[in-house]
């Protein structure tokens, strides 16, 4: 790749991302992003706030009885972004997929892409400077969202996020980017190699849902416990050993529902996330390195995932027809 | 004259493929749901038949069936879930196509160079979107029907009837979200923006509203079976005012009580959950008629 592709890749990133922001898009988006992050913080901050309060009051308490080993808080601030981040995993997988939508809808309704093409760019090109504008945009949003997320937590919540933590939550915002970009490429996939854009637009909502809301929920909804409000097995009067040892009996079906859940990427998203953020309280006593070997193959999935669809984008951009014919939207 | 647009519309979307996209997708969620309900039936046979097994070798009474303890929709439990996240998101682009192509494509500018009065313009287009989507919710009903069928027997009359109001109960859901994508349209022009602000409000509806007035994450929220939220924070004291209009959680909640599903409640307290979808639905049907007598359609929608 030599200085003059580098160039042009990078002036198709400015254009999709000032096409992006001129159409006030940037704004509606981070505008409902930004409302749902500090709906969720601040929900989960007033309960840790007086968490915090009732901590402070017994540890000074007790230094003032003279203890000198106190024990340690087991209030996990960054828990708060809990919220923030399923509507990163649901809300932000949508604005990419719209945001794909309308790169692709943009240029059919403009008829840009003949224009383009009669100058010395190559689809290759395209496909990259288009990724890379819609990555720096969607880098905009989650960037906006963190800010707003660890803010909220410090001034309502009365905790501050340390330095080793923020490290943490960087790598889970920086992996949320890749995430939003995979299913941006998702959305031109679909949208492009649809007649009609909108109709790849249903495509690509349709396998977001199935991955992002249906396959994980499955697992929560074929889970046999789950089938009878308050419990099948309490309501059939059985203890924890008894369910363990009925549950023998269905290996089968156990595994089925774990690997239904496990071929979501989106579910290996929320793992990695929730353990940098001390979701799991099985991860908060583990530092940087400890977590990531907890995590690292849900690191993979979410690594792999958008590899493989932003290698779908590229070749459907390569192959797209310069005029559609007959499309209208 | 309404007969008509309904009828241009309704060639539009098939010639798009969006009529059978739609019915596709909502009967394929429908499908999706009787096998979950299906595969969850079976295990819990079988987890009965070990539990029976099990208690009978100590000499212990066995326990009771739990279907008694489980009512018999329960099963399409998920449908309600797909309703409020794909269903809405599909009848969204429906609404918003209805009105988009004809300012983009010029055929609106031909439509009203004819003595067509605004209102029957409008009425044809809810017509088309209501068949549409009446078409997605009926082929839905059946293939309920069917798993019903398949996994347990054929329903009775009363569940047929439940079935039918949820379905009826969905219908009306999804044309409030249609109409919701035209509104959007009409009031901001920019295709785009439209879609966007549609689905703004979708996503507003569904995960953001219920986790102000009900503590509840999104996650939490795309379960049939949730574990009640401690709602004792001054916050929710305030914003349970707020809760009636929550519609995405007033539909899961009145559907519950249509399917016999949910802790039942009085017919009235029922009735007081569909009301409001109600009157958004006529609010903003009103709306878009309002909005389509106002519109330019000399101009073409841009980008």
């Amino acid at each position: 790749m030599n200085s003059t592709s580098i160039s042009r890749i990078r002036t198709l990133a400015a254009h999709e991302y000032r096409a992006a922001v001129r159409s006030r898009i940037l704004l509606t988006l981070l505008g409902i992003l930004a409302v749902a992050t500090i709906a969720s913080v601040y929900v989960a901050s007033v309960a840790h706030r007086s968490q915090v309060a009732d901590y402070r009051a017994y540890k000074d308490a007790a230094s003032a009885s003279g203890l000198d080993r106190i024990a340690p808080s087991n209030l996990a601030p960054m828990s708060l972004l809990r919220g923030a981040f399923e509507y990163l995993q649901i809300i932000g997988a949508v604005i990419a997929v719209s945001l794909g939508y309308l790169t692709v809808q943009r240029e059919r309704t403009n008829r840009t892409l003949p224009l383009l093409r009669s100058r010395p760019v190559t689809a290759g090109e395209q496909a990259t400077g288009g990724l890379l504008g819609a990555a720096a945009l969607l880098a905009t949003i989650v960037a906006i969202t963190a800010i707003t997320g660890v803010i909220c937590i410090g001034v309502i919540g009365n905790d501050w996020v340390t330095p080793s933590e923020l490290l943490q939550l960087a790598l889970a915002y920086l992996v949320s980017i890749v995430y939003m970009t995979g299913f941006y490429a998702l959305g031109v996939f679909c949208s492009v190699r649809s007649r009609h854009a909108v109709n790849g637009l249903i495509a690509a909502l349709c396998v977001l849902v199935l991955f992002v809301l249906v396959t994980p929920q499955i697992g929560d909804t074929l889970d046999a416990d789950n089938q009878i409000p308050g419990g099948l097995f309490k309501a059939l009067g059985m203890n924890r050993a008894d369910e363990t040892t009925i549950l023998n009996h269905f290996n089968v079906y156990e595994t089925l529902r774990t690997r239904i859940e496990w071929i979501s990427f989106s579910q290996h998203y929320q793992r990695f996330v929730f353990a940098m953020a001390d979701v799991k309280e099985r991860y908060r006593p583990l530092g940087l390195g400890g977590l990531m070997t907890k995590v690292w193959t849900d690191l993979a999935w979410v690594f792999a995932a958008p590899a493989a669809l932003i290698a779908l984008q590229r070749r459907a951009v390569r192959t797209q027809p310069t005029m559609q014919e007959g499309a209208t939207s | 004259m309404i007969g008509v647009i309904a009828r241009q519309q309704l060639l539009a979307c098939r010639r798009q493929n969006l009529a059978p996209v739609t019915v596709v997708v909502l009967g394929g969620f429908a499908v999706l749901a009787g096998i979950l309900g299906w595969a969850s039936h079976h295990t819990i046979i079988g987890i009965y038949d070990e539990s029976v097994k099990l208690v009978t070798d100590r000499g212990q009474t066995a326990p009771p069936n739990p279907f008694l303890l489980k009512p018999t929709l329960s099963m399409l439990s998920n449908e309600m879930i797909y309703i409020t996240v794909i269903g809405a998101l599909v009848a969204i682009v429906v609404g918003h196509l209805a009105i988009a192509s004809d300012a983009t494509n010029g055929i609106g500018r031909l439509v009203f160079s004819r003595p067509i009065r605004r209102r029957d313009y409008t009425f044809g287009k809810l017509a088309a979107t209501g068949t549409i989507l009446g078409a997605g919710v009926a082929v839905s009903y059946l293939v309920s029907v069917a798993a019903l069928t398949v996994v347990d027997r054929f329903p009775t009359g009363g569940d047929l009837v439940r079935l039918a109001g949820f379905y009826l109960f969905a219908w009306l859901y999804l044309m409030l979200f249609a109409v919701i994508g035209a509104v959007a349209l009409l009031l901001l022009r920019r295709r785009s923006l439209g879609l966007l602000a549609a689905i703004g409000v979708w996503l507003t509806l569904t995960f953001a509203l219920p986790q102000f007035t009900s503590g509840l994450r999104p996650s939490q929220s795309l379960n049939p079976i949730v574990d009640p939220v401690p709602i004792n924070q001054t916050l929710f004291r305030i914003t349970s005012h707020v809760r009636p209009y929550s519609i995405a959680e007033q539909f899961k909640e009145a559907a519950g009580r249509i399917l016999a599903t949910a802790t039942p409640e009085p017919a009235a307290d029922t009735w007081l959950r569909i009301a409001p979808i109600v009157v958004a639905f006529a609010l903003l049907a009103a709306l878009t008629w309002n909005l389509i007598t106002r519109h330019d359609y000399s101009r073409s929608n841009p980008e």
